[in-house]
């Protein structure tokens, strides 16, 4: 779902893009997505079984007009760009993948063990079937390696 | 045993009884509630049910899935005629949605943060409905002129262009 909509975004900004040089304004700036929070979960394909409220986190380094393209195409699928997404606390290494790279927009998912750890951390809470399905699984090295670097007390989801 | 593979065995005993839940028919008639609302995504099947749903499962199926009690008091503020009983409330939810019949941020509910709860207040129900306040400014004609202009401009009110510059500043 979020690749189509970077799709659409990428083509909407050249868009804009070529209408503005035509008008002789300044271009679109790239811009770089970084989606965050279940969605990237949704997007790592992981065998949990997911569920999230219908709000997208990002941080983002686009200009206001794309920002409310953005949101358009998100609420257009029932989705809706969360306005404080991007204060979402993630680890300093945490490592994105591509989803889209277009040729103005570039679209990355952070790692699902970042955002797990984050989830961890932040809100054990709301996430501690989640967690503990996933240390049921078996986490990976990188989990582990996150979760010792940030003190997160595992214990509490097994 | 190591302590990764403690924790894996602690875990998958602790997952057989979420996984055993989340086959009851509580569980489902409530997330298929939800789903067939948009108030939730989910990757896995869900019958979707479009009938009224108890509130005593909600609260029930909240231990499996706590999004679902993120959810819960602004819905009862919002939607409340997503549940077929809306009688007595148990106190920690009474106060959750207490606070939130005045847009006041309540207490963590059930271990959700009170923030998180009280953000869906304005996002649920009727577009335009989340409480707005009055609030008053002095500007110098210099900033009532430059107001007027932008809106003009905009095509949007003077206090959408206050919104705007607010949000332009975050």
């Amino acid at each position: 779902m979020l690749k189509e909509v970077g799709r659409e975004l990428d083509a909407w900004m050249i868009d804009q893009s070529v209408a503005a040089v035509a008008a002789g304004l300044p271009r679109m700036r790239p811009c770089v997505i970084r989606v965050l929070g279940q969605s990237a979960l949704f997007e790592a394909h992981l065998p949990l079984r997911l569920a999230a409220t219908r709000d997208v986190d990002v941080r983002a380094d686009y200009d206001d007009a794309v920002r409310r393209e953005f949101e358009r195409l998100l609420l257009a699928r029932g989705r809706e760009l969360e306005p404080l997404g991007h204060e979402i606390w993630m680890p300093r290494e945490t490592r994105y993948t591509d989803l889209l790279h277009g040729k103005l927009v570039r679209l990355m998912v952070a790692e699902p063990e970042a955002v797990l750890v984050s989830k961890a951390l932040k809100a054990p809470a709301k996430n501690a079937p989640l967690l503990t399905e996933y240390l049921a699984l078996g986490p990976s090295a990188r989990f582990f390696e996150l979760a010792k670097k940030y003190a997160v007390p595992l214990e509490q989801f097994a | 045993m190591t302590f990764r593979s403690a924790l894996a065995a602690r875990a998958r005993k602790r997952l057989a009884g979420i996984r055993r839940r989340a086959q009851d028919p509580r569980f489902l008639r409530v997330m298929g509630r939800f789903v067939h609302e948009k108030l939730l995504v989910v990757n896995f099947e869900v019958p979707l049910h479009g009938e009224p749903i108890r509130l005593a499962d909600v609260l029930w199926a909240g231990e499996v899935e706590p999004r679902l009690l993120e959810l819960l008091p602004a819905l009862l503020v919002r939607r409340p005629s997503l549940f077929s009983d809306r009688g007595a409330l148990p106190p920690d939810l009474a106060s959750a949605v207490a606070a939130l019949q005045q847009d006041r941020e309540p207490e963590s509910f059930r271990g959700i943060a009170g923030q998180d709860v009280h953000r869906w207040l304005g996002r649920l129900g009727r577009k335009g409905k989340v409480p707005a306040r009055l609030k008053s400014f002095r500007f110098t004609p210099e900033d009532q002129r430059l107001l007027a202009h932008l809106a003009k401009e905009l095509g949007v009110s003077e206090t959408d262009v206050v919104r705007r510059g607010l949000r332009a500043l975050v």
